[in-house]
């Protein structure tokens, strides 16, 4: 890791530590340090019930989340060779809330019901996706996503007869501690794997030809790659319901701080992801209190526009072939 | 390498190959020559397993290629194609890294002091830590030779090597060509320039429509007669102070004013 890149971690590592502060203090109530800290002697007052059942619990989920989705976003790019590929703009996340909605119709019953059908739906997304010549076609595979998404949203409204969208109902507000440590086991096992495999993100820069030439099985990688993505995606969605362009916003800024090697990118993506997450969700319970915003609203308000200036300004690296 | 009777047609083209078979001699340069259709790329393809022959076997140390895994291959074959795709920028020693992934793990991190040989080899020692879009066209081309040299291959395919190259270039990678064969690596190329094939090479394979016309040295091949039949368009070989035989297209018949 160069010098540089060791500042940019030192950086986000002292903003994710402050924003963890400040988001125990701040809500509806302000808890100030010495509240805080006299709170946690107390495990019956009002002050700790606020900060372990509600605040904690919320942050950490918000942390899992962020990371999660900035690591998938930058593993699907990796993958479809694509700086805006993310599983929240090829519509993985909404097929995942989608069949997350139809299980709670349908099958009630079924343990682990969420996340079971969250899988489900993001692998059938990534299905239809991965068929036909969008693997080849960066232009057709952004467009197949996104026709994906609206198709998926479509569905989910339609079988919610037309109440509350997805981006508006995707929220920290009632997450509980059984949500958070579900989310913390199925996230940190997801993100130990996608930093274990990281030089495998590596390896699709060269072309598939190249590859074969020095014996990388290409096809184990891309899908053991893109499936890992998925499964991050989907736990996130499973439990809080699709988040979009974290995937995008963090790894593309990520490239500027650390550069292109995945294995610097997916770490510091992850901390970046989580501190995104987690500032997004603190503004959005603060400014209008009581009420809220969502994070998922929060994120496309500075999702999309980032994704139009990187498009419109034609930044970064987008691969050079060589004789 | 060995090909006997390997055929291979490509779905719905009457462009591939038919019923080759020749041996191309360890340790020496190689080059296939013929006119555009004749097969030379698809040989290659073939050789390097990117293609598999619908007839005939391609041998390896007398082993048809289907018996080694793919790792064994990487051991043993490398290819220089005509044309690199990059998605993503890596630095020039990630690049040659890539090449010593047939000796490790998948998830190995290679060490930096074991691809210090191919850098040097290939003159770009000092441009180690350099992006690799920031390279010139034939810094590039030296990057890709030196991952492939890095498979520590027995055998260098190499496709239009010199395409993108200016003439400063080309001489240069020839010469290196020449040296890594002199040192035992056999070499086996595609070129389009006729001549520069016959001044590098010490073997020649002459294609004509998929099929194998001749084999052999420069000075056997050097025919006009042969060449204008192959090429399928009138050829002469001049006599060039200070540089000897050269073989030049001379206008047909009814073009001659």
């Amino acid at each position: 890791m160069t010098k540089h890149a060791g500042w940019w971690f030192g950086g986000v590592l002292v903003l994710l530590v402050l924003t963890m502060g400040l988001a125990l203090m701040v809500g509806t109530t302000w808890i100030g340090p010495q509240r805080l800290i006299a709170a946690l002697g107390q495990s019956s007052s009002r002050d700790f019930v606020t900060v372990f059942n509600l605040r904690l619990p919320r942050i950490i989920s918000s942390l899992v989340c962020g990371g999660s989705l900035a690591v998938a976003g930058a593993l699907f790019q990796a993958v479809f060779r694509n700086p805006i590929a993310d599983p929240s703009i090829l519509g993985i996340s909404s097929a995942a809330d989608f069949f997350k909605l139809g299980g709670a119709l349908l099958l009630p019953w079924l343990p682990g019901r969420n996340w079971l059908l969250s899988l489900v739906g993001g692998l059938v997304a990534l299905w239809i996706l991965t068929r036909g010549k969008a693997l080849r076609d960066p232009y057709r595979l952004i467009i197949i996503g996104v026709a994906l998404d609206a198709t998926f949203v479509g569905l989910s409204r339609l079988v919610s007869s037309g109440q509350t969208t997805q981006v508006m109902a995707s929220t920290f507000n009632a997450v509980t501690w059984s949500d958070t440590l579900g989310l913390l086991i199925l996230g940190l096992c997801g993100l130990l794997t996608a930093l274990l495999l990281a030089p495998w993100a590596n390896y699709l820069k060269l072309a598939d030809t190249a590859l074969q030439t020095i014996g990388v099985p290409v096809s184990m990688i891309r899908w053991s790659l893109l499936l890992l993505g998925t499964y991050l995606a989907v736990s996130v969605t499973a439990i809080v319901g699709a988040i979009p362009f974290v995937g995008i916003v963090i790894p593309n800024l990520a490239r500027r701080c650390v550069g292109h090697d995945y294995q610097a990118l997916l770490p510091f993506s992850m901390l970046a992801g989580a501190w995104l997450m987690l500032a997004a969700d603190t503004l959005g319970r603060t400014v209008i209190v009581p009420s809220e915003i969502s994070a998922a609203t929060m994120m496309a308000v500075i999702g999309g526009p980032f994704v139009i200036i990187l498009l419109q300004r034609g930044r970064g690296f987008h691969g050079i072939t060589t004789g | 390498m060995e090909l006997q009777q390997v055929s291979y047609q490509y779905p719905g083209q009457a462009a591939g190959v038919t019923a080759l078979s020749g041996k191309f001699p360890a340790g020496r340069v190689t080059t296939i020559i013929g006119p555009n259709g004749a097969g030379k790329s698809t040989v290659l393809n073939l050789l390097a397993r990117q293609l598999v022959p619908q007839q005939g076997t391609v041998l390896l140390n007398q082993h048809p290629l289907d018996r080694y895994a793919p790792k064994q291959l990487a051991q043993r074959i490398a290819v220089v194609s005509q044309r690199h795709a990059l998605y993503d920028d890596m630095t020039v020693a990630a690049v040659v890294k890539m090449g010593r992934l047939p000796y490790h793990g998948l998830l190995a991190t290679v060490p930096d002091d074991e691809v210090a040989t191919y850098l040097g080899q290939t003159q770009l020692t000092d441009l180690a830590a350099e992006h690799l879009q920031n390279l010139s066209g034939g810094q590039q081309q030296r990057v890709w030779l030196a991952m492939a040299l890095a498979q520590e291959p027995q055998v260098l395919l190499l496709d239009e090597p010199t395409t993108y190259l200016d003439v400063h270039y080309q001489r240069a990678l020839m010469t290196q060509l020449q040296q890594l064969a002199a040192a035992g690596l056999t070499v086996i190329q595609v070129l389009h320039d006729i001549n520069q094939a016959f001044a590098v090479s010490d073997w020649l394979w002459l294609l004509q429509a998929g099929r194998l016309v001749t084999t052999g040295t420069p000075a056997q091949l050097r025919d006009a007669d042969l060449l204008a039949r192959t090429f399928q368009t009138p050829i002469e070989i001049v006599d060039v102070p200070r540089l000897g035989p050269y073989i030049v297209q001379v206008p047909e018949e009814n073009d001659r004013g």
